[in-house]
């Protein structure tokens, strides 16, 4: 360190943060710390990707051998199944992608990437995490309570969701709406650190366009998912009211509106989707350019573009309602803006592309999953242009089409995506390099069934199997199906086992793996000049990072190295 | 703490306490247009005041109102892509008849309104319990409200067998302005098909049965209603 | 603890702790907005909700909106005290407003009492359960703004944190925005 000649008072004076925070086991639950507060994001939204694909694993078998007993679950009743679809869409959005895309990498990497010490706010930071994790334990729990799990979809439509007497769960219904309440105040909560960190608090010399893409994606996101949020909220209190207090807000009967419900709630949904798939974006790029060892191609395109899809998916959102009894004036508005918006998601690859284009390619696990990302993301775009027509829609919704198109999105966001980040950041969060040939295992033995789980379910659609049936034997006309039903649960199965391979990489490469130096990738953001894993501080006080240049310049011509860090002075 | 403007915040107060009096007393002429521009044409100077004083948004750097102005515009957006749905009870070949029925039924100026009509729902029963008021009289059956509401989904708003839900339907749900459908009908008949479904009567069994939603009494007003649609 | 770096940096000019509270306030504006934007829907649609709305208290409701408008006042004396560095002046000025706050609810309570009583209840007809659930958002936000003013008053009394004053403030401010809007909505639009 610059200051070893300095006294020892002197040295800890200035050299450390003067935060002596908990100590011990106290350390984990109640530190302040944003890496803190990233990694229990990060193991919560971990953990509900176990409990939401172990819900897929029940309903899948189900429906792949009806009526009979599912191995470590038992029988599977009607009302659990609808429990069980409800709760892994549920889980899968709003406790798993959001919790490790927004705000595990969003907490742990935008103050390293921006050069600061924590977040602006770190109390708030850190009530964040609690009012999420009390949300998760009401989901959680929501499960387990008389009557059983809400199962009136992840979209919770009324009248179904309204009145006990058609959902047949009165405390699970409620209890589900208060989960995704919960969960939406934490990540307001978390939303405000986010953008006034990135707002206020870069290291100097960081201009806007020197940001990497990780933090503005992730800050990008957070403002939509606050400006699209109220008018749900506003419908939660509403629903809850109808569920508790006998209103009738979304009565007909009485006034009131079901549609109503439905607009607040895809106002929110269809925004929401691009708020898990901007930070996936993010991790993807900044991969790309650290394995392509290139700029990347079109810094500003991309970010104005980001910016684009944002306000567009503003103006998308009732392509969910085509067949709903909306107005259809309404409805030829929205083909329109929603074609639309293909456009600048489609620039966004070609942005990746071109940065591959020409770059010096090493195929290392985390870009494996980047460019996987964009392979498997670009089927399920080019599946959603067929939706957003309302004409080919008035077949297709409500079909096994478009659940294969959500997952051709949902899964590269939420699971490619995630694991791209993963092994990238996982030698800068714990200090250990992962093993290589292990992650390759797990690459190939999630993607290639994850194909066969969801190819499948296109053919279902387009052959009329509608969704949210409990078992298509009850339908003379689908039966002849069956074997590709049980080709896409087998192949879920499967693909479930090859996560064993993750955990044991991630065991063994966190107990032994060799140790990470600073900057194994060689990479040019400021994450990577610090240790690994980072102090609390991230840099000593006296030792904060400077910035000189953009954050993808690789092979630049005037330099040796073909990486080039950007808080290195000229 | 960076801005060193402070505008006379007494004179703002004042400002804001005769605008409320305006705003009270407007009402009072008694012109509705008068009434709308005093309450919120008011309301949107009262706000400003108050922003731009209160919270010193004049002074404050640009991003801000950026930031403030996107939540607006937005709340804007939502207003004008939902209300032609929710707002309006017709629409491009659409008819939202539980509304309409609703505007027609009004709403008793004694006594606030209990439980909804039996009519027209499955929701009647629950909403009954649930709601905690204190019980008024049930509001007298309708049975012009329940055709509107119920009926006209297949037999149209006047009766003539053309609502929406006919198009789908062979044969087509009876017509009540024809004559030549009543001449071989009596009263029970009617309110047997009604109660009991169409099959029942040797009619298609496309018409439902709807006896648990009215009873016989209330089916005998219905079709003491449909008599009133022939020759319309 | 100590205040991070992060906090005391600020790129865009706007110290954090204000920049953050105008993104609080947007997201507020967007909740509001769609509760209101639902019931100003249904309002023009349903004209028999007049009726209804006829029963709402007008003068109880320009009392309320004069009771926020001063404690509105109050609240930025408090910031003009606060910037001279006047922290107990400051303090004074804040416990006014959160007695405009109390007060404010205390008329609530017995207004909302009075027409439970008369069985306007939230469950009675379509007007009404906006009413309650509209005005009852706001009513929360009353309280949550008083209770966190009083922690900030009780700092700004011993000299520290006074920036917060302002912050507060304009939260506070906010609420009374909404309820500016409230008001003509529910009580004169009849």
């Amino acid at each position: 360190m610059a200051h070893a000649s300095a006294t020892e008072a002197h040295a800890h004076e200035h050299a450390t943060h003067e935060h002596h925070g908990p100590q011990g086991i106290l350390k984990y639950i109640w530190s302040t710390d944003h890496k803190v507060i990233a990694m229990q994001y990060l193991f919560t939204g971990m953990f509900m990707a176990m409990v939401g694909g172990f819900m897929a694993y029940v309903f899948r078998m189900q429906l792949a051998f009806p009526g009979k007993s599912v191995p470590l679950f038992g029988y599977v009743s009607p009302g659990e199944y609808n429990a069980l679809i409800t709760g892994h869409g549920s889980i899968m959005i709003f406790w798993v992608a959001m919790p490790v895309l927004i705000a595990a990498f969003g907490n742990f990497l935008i103050p390293l990437m921006v050069g600061a010490d924590d977040m602006v706010f770190p109390r708030i930071n850190r009530l964040s995490y609690q009012v999420f994790l009390l949300s998760v334990l009401v989901i959680l729990s929501s499960l387990f309570v008389k009557g059983g799990g809400f199962g009136g979809a992840w979209t919770s439509y009324p009248p179904l969701s309204a009145n006990a007497d058609y959902n047949l769960t009165p405390l699970g219904s409620s209890m589900w709406l208060v989960a995704v309440a919960l969960e939406f105040v934490a990540f307001l909560l978390g939303g405000i650190n986010f953008i006034t960190t990135l707002m206020n608090s870069r290291a100097p010399g960081m201009k806007a366009y020197d940001i990497p893409m990780v933090p503005w994606m992730i800050v990008i996101a957070s403002i939509l998912f606050m400006l699209s949020v109220g008018p749900l909220i506003a419908g939660a209190i509403m629903l809850f009211f109808d569920q508790n207090l006998g209103t009738g807000f979304f009565d007909p009967t009485r006034g009131g509106d079901p549609v109503l419900w439905q607009h607040l709630f895809w106002f929110f949904g269809h925004p929401e989707v691009y708020v898990v798939l901007l930070p996936a974006v993010g991790i993807v790029i900044d991969v790309v350019a650290t394995f392509a060892r290139k700029k990347l191609f079109g810094y500003k395109t991309l970010l104005y573009t980001a910016v684009a899809t944002g306000v567009l998916s503003f103006f998308v959102w009732a392509h969910h309602q085509f067949i709903a009894g909306i107005d259809p004036r309404m409805a030829n508005i929205f083909t329109v803006t929603t074609l639309l918006i293909s456009v600048p998601i489609a620039e966004m690859c070609f942005v990746i592309i071109a940065t591959l284009y020409g770059g010096d390619i090493r195929l290392k696990v985390p870009m494996l999953w980047a460019l996987a990302f964009v392979g498997e993301f670009l089927i399920g775009g080019v599946t959603g242009i067929f939706l957003g027509a309302s004409g080919a829609d008035a077949y297709l919704h409500e079909t096994y089409f478009v659940l294969a198109h959500f997952h051709y999105t949902f899964f590269p966001i939420a699971i490619i995506g995630t694991f791209a980040g993963f092994t990238y950041w996982f030698p800068k969060m714990f200090g250990r390099m992962m093993n290589e040939t292990l992650g390759k295992i797990h690459f190939w033995g999630t993607i290639i069934p994850f194909n066969f789980i969801f190819i499948p379910l296109f053919v279902l659609g387009l052959d009329g199997q509608q969704r949210r049936i409990y078992n298509f034997q009850n339908f003379p006309e689908l039966q002849h199906l069956q074997p590709v039903r049980i080709l896409a649960t087998i192949s879920l199965v499967v693909m479930l086992f090859f996560q064993l391979f993750f955990f044991w990489n991630v065991i063994q490469s966190w107990w032994k793996g060799p140790k990470a130096p600073r900057n194994p990738w060689k990479s040019n953001t400021l994450e990577w000049t610090t240790e690994s894993p980072p102090p609390h501080g991230n840099w000593p006080a006296d030792e904060m990072p400077k910035v000189y240049r953009g954050p993808y310049e690789y092979n630049h011509p005037d330099r040796e190295e073909d990486y080039w860090p950007q808080n290195l002075p000229a | 703490m960076s801005e060193q403007h402070h505008p006379d915040y007494k004179k703002i107060y004042v400002a804001l306490v005769i605008l409320l009096a305006i705003s009270v007393a407007g009402p009072h002429v008694g012109l509705k247009w008068l009434t709308l521009i005093t309450a919120f044409g008011v309301a949107l100077v009262k706000a400003n005041l108050v922003v731009e004083n209160f919270m010193h948004l004049k002074w404050e750097k640009v991003v801000a109102k950026w930031v403030l102005g996107v939540a607006l515009v937005l709340m804007g957006l939502f207003f004008a892509g939902v209300a032609p749905d929710v707002m309006e009870h017709t629409g491009d070949r659409w008819v939202n008849n539980a509304a309409i029925a609703a505007v027609a039924r009004g709403i008793p100026d004694e006594e606030e309104e209990g439980a909804p009509e039996s009519g027209g729902a499955e929701q009647a029963a629950a909403s009954t319990e649930t709601a905690a008021a204190p019980a008024p009289a049930a509001p007298a059956f309708s049975p012009e409200t329940q055709f509107k509401q119920v009926c006209s989904a297949c037999h149209g708003m006047e009766g003539k067998g053309d609502g929406p839900g006919a198009a789908g339907l062979d044969p087509k749900p009876a017509n009540f302005t024809d004559p030549a459908f009543w001449a071989d009908k009596d009263d029970a008949t009617l309110v047997k098909a009604i109660r009991e479904g169409g099959a029942s009567v040797g009619k298609s069994s496309a018409m439902p049965a709807w006896g648990s939603l009215y009873n016989e009494e209330q089916a005998k007003q219905l079709v003491a209603y449909l008599h009133t649609l022939k020759g319309s | 603890m100590q205040k991070p770096i992060a906090t005391t940096r600020s790129a865009t000019g706007i110290p954090t702790g204000r920049l953050a509270v105008w993104w609080v306030l947007a997201s507020e504006i967007v909740i509001f907005g769609g509760l209101l934007a639902s019931y100003v829907m249904h309002r023009i649609g349903h004209p028999e909700w007049a009726v209804a709305a006829s029963h709402t208290n007008t003068w109880i409701g320009a009392t309320n909106t004069f009771v926020l408008l001063t404690s509105s006042f109050t609240a930025v004396l408090a910031h003009q005290a606060a910037e001279h560095g006047d922290g107990r002046t400051a303090a004074k000025y804040l416990f006014m407003t959160i007695g405009g706050a109390c007060t404010f609810i205390l008329i609530k309570s017995l207004e909302w009492t009075h027409e439970i009583r008369e069985g306007f209840v939230i469950q009675a007809n379509g007007f009404w359960s906006f009413y309650y659930t509209a005005a009852g958002l706001h009513a929360l936000h009353v309280i949550a703004g008083a209770i966190v003013m009083a922690f900030v008053a009780r700092d700004a009394m011993k000299g520290r944190e006074l920036h917060r004053v302002e912050l507060v403030g304009i939260y506070w401010h906010f609420v009374d925005v909404i309820w500016i809007f409230l008001f003509p909505l529910l009580y004169i639009a009849k």
